[in-house]
């Protein structure tokens, strides 16, 4: 069950399959698996542990996948000191627990700056005019403080893209016009790309290439969605300005 | 800083988008379509990492993602949602179907070219241990 919640942590910090199995494997050969066989489901994971002639199958449910590099980076170094040897069961457990409680995290204002400054990059890559880079920045900043809280409360994902694509369009828009920017409509939609699921897309289309299609389309099926459902904020944001149509 | 990438790879992941960018910029410049330059960008950032993330000591993953995601289409993907959602509209121009399924073309292509080019250097050159 321990190298079933790495995997799982592994899994919901958004590493793709391979690096699921492989980081479940290690833990698991270095606890004292002779072998080990992981199937890597969209919402589980179920793994089999061969000792000698024996076996035993333990499934455990994923949560809801995001991206945390320096949580995934900690798992595969602990994965590979537990690997070399020298572990308990007891001591990798500590190890877990002391990972995910120590796991570093940006300053959320941090990381809404930054965020803002992205978005307004975005936008001058397509074409933004000046004007409007000032909007884009505080729609795009205010807009990743928002998605924050809502995911505190555990608000439903695509309900939250919805929200927040229309809340950040139509900020953008009204400051875009204020700013007297002439992209007004680009404005709009950049100041949402925040949203967009980037990782999610790219893991997808690599599960699918190391031949995990069923998990790989499941992605894909949930970076649509949440495309879906991103532009129909846009959508009503436009509808709100009266841009775009 | 979304990702939660450590301050010490923050450098290198700027590296690495700028690496993406000036090569999908030059691929543009010789005439490149936009999928075909963002295949030679991903290329070239996965190749990169792959021979130098031992080096650096930094995921290779987060720099894979970190030079990738700027080349997301994401703007194409809405304008071909909302390009869509207004086919059925009365006043909807006759063109308006092919503007968005043209939309959403580029959009799967693009993400096609971008896993595609990082995954080939990748199975290519992966190296053992630690990434």
């Amino acid at each position: 069950m321990l190298a079933l919640e790495y995997g799982r942590l592994l899994m919901e910090a958004g590493a793709g399959a391979r690096s699921v199995e492989e980081i479940t494997a290690r833990v698991a050969v270095g606890l004292g698996a002779e072998h080990m066989d992981l199937r890597v489901g969209y919402a589980s994971l179920a793994i089999t542990i061969h000792i000698g002639s024996d076996g035993i199958t333990r499934m455990r449910r994923v949560g809801p996948l995001g991206v945390n590099q320096s949580l995934d980076h900690a798992l595969r170094a602990a994965a590979g000191r537990i690997e070399r040897g020298g572990f308990t069961v007891t001591e990798a457990r500590a190890e877990l627990d002391r990972l995910v409680r120590a796991s570093p995290l940006h300053p959320d204002w941090v990381v809404a700056v930054a965020v803002g400054v992205a978005c307004a990059a975005f936008g001058r890559l397509l074409g933004v005019d000046w004007a409007g880079v000032g909007p884009i920045f505080v729609a795009a900043a205010l807009g990743q403080i928002i998605r924050r809280q809502l995911a505190l409360r555990n608000v439903n994902v695509f309900i939250s893209a919805t929200v927040l694509a229309f809340l950040g369009s139509t900020l953008s828009g009204f400051g875009a016009r204020w700013a007297g920017s002439q992209t007004v409509a680009t404005d709009m939609t950049v100041a949402v790309l925040l949203l967009v699921p980037g990782v999610p897309s790219l893991n997808a289309q690599n599960d699918i290439l190391e031949g995990r299609p069923t998990l790989g389309s499941a992605r894909a099926v949930w970076v649509a969605v949440i495309l879906v459902f991103i532009t129909a904020g846009v959508w009503l944001a436009q509808g709100l300005l009266g841009e775009g149509r | 800083m979304l990702f939660n990438i450590g301050f010490r790879a923050l450098p290198w992941c700027a590296a690495s988008g700028a690496l993406a960018l000036a090569a999908r910029t030059i691929a543009l410049g010789r005439g490149w379509s936009v999928e075909a330059a963002s295949f030679a960008a991903a290329l070239t950032v996965g190749a990169a990492v792959q021979l130098l993330q031992s080096r650096i000591g930094v995921s290779g993953n987060a720099l894979d993602v970190a030079g990738c995601i700027p080349m997301i289409p994401g703007g194409f993907a809405t304008k071909a949602i909302l390009g869509l959602f207004t086919v059925m509209a009365p006043n909807a121009a006759n063109d308006t179907l092919g503007t968005a399924v043209g939309n959403a073309l580029h959009v799967a292509f693009t993400i096609g070219a971008l896993g595609t080019g990082l995954a080939i250097p990748t199975l290519l050159l992966r190296v053992r241990g630690m990434k």
